[in-house]
């Protein structure tokens, strides 16, 4: 769409202050990975693509240093505004793994602070990970939400009982990023972060469409964050009405509209550039398709459709009418298979667990023998076959469990191989359902590669 | 086709303003083979991961800022739509203020063109997202062979919550939005239309028609079939009527800015 030059909205990661500037082609806003984590905050705040082309090339991953003042460190990674806190999925991520990594994490400097809170325990993460958050970063304000104001407290406390060296470089960390506040540049995104949850906690309730209420990352936090709101139609209602209200868009007043709309959580901020926006609508109504067809005039665009058929408008029209129709059934199409596909791998995993846990329980040296050895052999059977298949796979994977089966090949092979007697019906209902999906029930076309 | 060298194309073919919005996927790619290159140790692969979770992430508050901003311009768009549609009506129309068939049928082209446009637009939008989505999948799926660790399942529920890809709103009004122009502009007894457009069409310029036409078609081609083929996989593109879309032929795009 039109850039919106005069509203700082169009600015979301860190790494995005410059993606205007920037020429089309590939998006710019990928900063470059350093060894040094530090560095990399430098690097986010250049975001050039030919900076980062050339980075990535000189600056191999060799190996990450601890780096005990890294500001940047624990603010960068839960700084994903979109609740995408590496904890998160961290925290699912990590169960698969072996437990044998928590040990090492204590020992590590802060650098791995960020890891440790992700192992000790899921649950205070959990509440999080089912929110999605929308809120956008604005480098105008501080930096903004939710997941870092989450994961923060929570954790932090944590830690901080954990194990003292670390808390002192916590402490440490966040009285460092409390004395240095500018947002000016993106180097700050980070550290915003990291201060704010010292001022703020919240707890972000999902904003799905259905809501008319305000994304919630904005209503508790009274820091100059501007999370994006998520706009409905009922909301613009309500926020038209107000505005009719108050005399018409031009007269009506961001603040008038703000007190007329009684709307929990909404901004002014919010208020001002959906003004603006609704005001361009109104008082232009032709060039709504973008910078470089608004020169066309009507007549030009209505020929851009130069029909050799001799078509009239009308059927051009329609033709380009049916078209759109076309794509959009197939992306909702796609979309639903795309959901479909994960829910099943979801499913698939969590029986994986499910299993992992019986075998676990199963595993330890338990006081009543008697524990039938029916069960263990089933579950064993269960194993024994996966695991043969596995363990050829497990040679390309970094495994740092001690054989037991990884997740992923697992997930990758068809459901008939994770079987247990119980799990048989299910199984079957899981192939139908592959097959409807993938097409084919039989192994996909990698796995012989990894068998043999 | 590679999806790299999709992406690529989807981009150049895409409205001008929403180059810069797309998955820097490339530069993705280039970073997960540096980390799978590396030897470190456990932890340097936690750290190289919680990298690359901040890049995609990253990623993705790209991909919801610029969607959310979209999407907010739709519904403002689309409320005025529907009530210059109403306006044109009331006034111009037969039992308007200022009944004038000329001006009527006039405005309504004008209107009518618009419509079509932006639902093209939104559609548009609706394929943006999907092929970010596309994109995180496959490289967090690269991500998960290089270096044997996990995180394309977890990773990809969040996604799936993201603003971004709940689409649903946009949908609505795209529907919303065929239904007006249904309504409006009733189908008229034209069904050889179709057969009349097998001949070659040139379509020309950077509207969003050609967009839509580009998306669909590489929307097939992608979906082609893959050598990668798994049970997260997507089964190739159904398209009835394919050959129809096959005959527009594109013309290469005026250089633009």
């Amino acid at each position: 769409m039109e850039a919106r030059p005069a509203l700082s909205i169009q600015r979301s990661g860190a790494s995005q202050l410059s993606n205007h500037g920037v020429s089309g082609g590939l998006s710019s806003s990928l900063p470059v990975l350093s060894t040094h984590l530090e560095e990399t905050y430098q690097k986010f705040s250049d975001t050039q693509e030919v900076h980062a082309e050339k980075e990535m090339m000189t600056r191999p991953l060799a190996h990450t240093t601890r780096l005990p003042t890294n500001n940047g460190v624990v603010g960068h990674i839960f700084s994903s505004s979109s609740g995408f806190s590496s904890d998160i999925h961290y925290s699912s991520a990590l169960p698969n793994e072996k437990h044998s990594r928590n040990p090492p994490f204590i020992s590590q400097s802060p650098t791995n602070i960020a890891a440790l809170p992700l192992s000790q325990s899921s649950n205070s993460l959990l509440p999080q990970s089912t929110i999605p958050i929308h809120c956008n970063k604005e480098n105008s304000g501080s930096w903004c939400t939710d997941p870092d104001f989450l994961d923060f407290p929570e954790w932090a406390d944590q830690l901080i009982t954990g194990d003292d060296a670390l808390a002192s470089n916590w402490n440490e960390l966040l009285v460092d990023n409390v004395t240095d506040m500018e947002p000016k540049t993106t180097y700050q995104v980070a550290k915003p972060c990291t201060t704010v949850p010292a001022q703020n906690q919240q707890l972000p309730s999902p904003s799905v469409e259905s809501h008319s209420v305000v994304n919630p990352s904005s209503s508790a936090n009274n820091a100059p964050a501007k999370p994006r709101m998520r706009w409905t139609p009922e909301l613009h209602e309500a926020f038209v009405e107000a505005v009719n209200q108050l005399g018409g868009s031009e007269r009506a007043t961001p603040k008038g509209v703000l007190k007329l709309m009684k709307v929990e959580g909404l901004t002014i901020y919010h208020v001002k550039s959906h003004l603006q926006k609704y005001r361009t609508a109104r008082y232009r109504p032709e060039p709504s398709e973008g910078s470089s067809e608004k020169k066309l005039t009507s007549m030009e665009e209505i020929s851009s459709l130069d029909l050799k058929t001799g078509m009239g408008i009308t059927e051009a029209l329609r033709l380009q009418m049916e078209v759109q129709k076309r794509l959009h059934e197939q992306l909702e199409i796609q979309r639903n298979l795309q959901l479909r596909i994960e829910e099943q791998g979801r499913y698939l995993q969590m029986m994986f667990e499910k299993q992992k846990a019986g075998l676990d329980k199963l595993k330890v040296p338990s006081s009543n023998p008697e524990n039938p050895p029916a069960p263990s052999d089933a579950t064993n059977d269960n194993e024994s076959p996966t695991k043969s298949q596995l363990e050829s796979s497990q040679r390309d994977h970094v495994n740092s469990g001690t054989g037991t089966v990884n997740a992923k090949s697992m997930l990758e092979r068809s459901p008939q191989e994770i079987c247990g007697e119980h799990k048989a019906p299910e199984t079957g209902d899981l192939e139908k359902a592959e097959t409807c999906v993938s097409e084919s029930s039989s192994q996909p076309s990698k796995r012989p590669r990894i068998e043999e | 086709m590679k999806f790299g060298k999709w992406l690529k194309q989807q981009i150049e073919e895409t409205l001008p303003a929403w180059r810069d919005k797309f998955l820097s996927y490339k530069q993705l790619k280039k970073l997960v083979r540096l980390i799978s290159l590396a030897e470190s140790p456990e932890f340097g692969k936690v750290d190289a991961e919680a990298e690359f979770v901040y890049l995609l992430n990253n990623e993705i508050d790209k991909f919801n800022a610029f969607f959310m901003e979209q999407e907010e311009d739709f519904i403002i768009r689309h409320k005025e739509l529907q009530q210059g549609i109403k306006r044109v009506i009331d006034t111009w129309g037969p039992n308007g203020t200022k009944p004038s068939e000329a001006e009527y049928i006039d405005e309504m082209a004008k209107v009518r063109k618009e419509i079509v446009d932006f639902h093209g637009e939104m559609v548009l939008l609706v394929n943006y997202s999907n092929v970010n989505y596309t994109g995180l999948g496959k490289i967090l799926k690269k991500y998960d062979k290089r270096t044997g660790r996990l995180l394309r399942l977890p990773f990809i529920q969040k996604v799936l919550q993201q603003p971004f890809f709940v689409t649903d709103l946009v949908s609505k009004l795209v529907k919303e939005c065929e239904n007006t122009i249904d309504e409006v502009f009733p189908v008229e007894v034209k069904e050889e239309i179709v057969k009349v457009q097998r001949e070659a069409i040139t379509v020309v310029g950077k509207g969003v028609f050609r967009n839509t036409v580009t998306a669909l078609l590489s929307m097939q081609e992608i979906r082609r079939g893959s050598s990668t083929y798994g049970h997260f996989s997507l089964p190739p593109l159904d398209l009835p009527d394919s050959d129809l879309i096959h005959s527009f032929q594109l013309n290469s795009p005026i250089p633009t800015v």
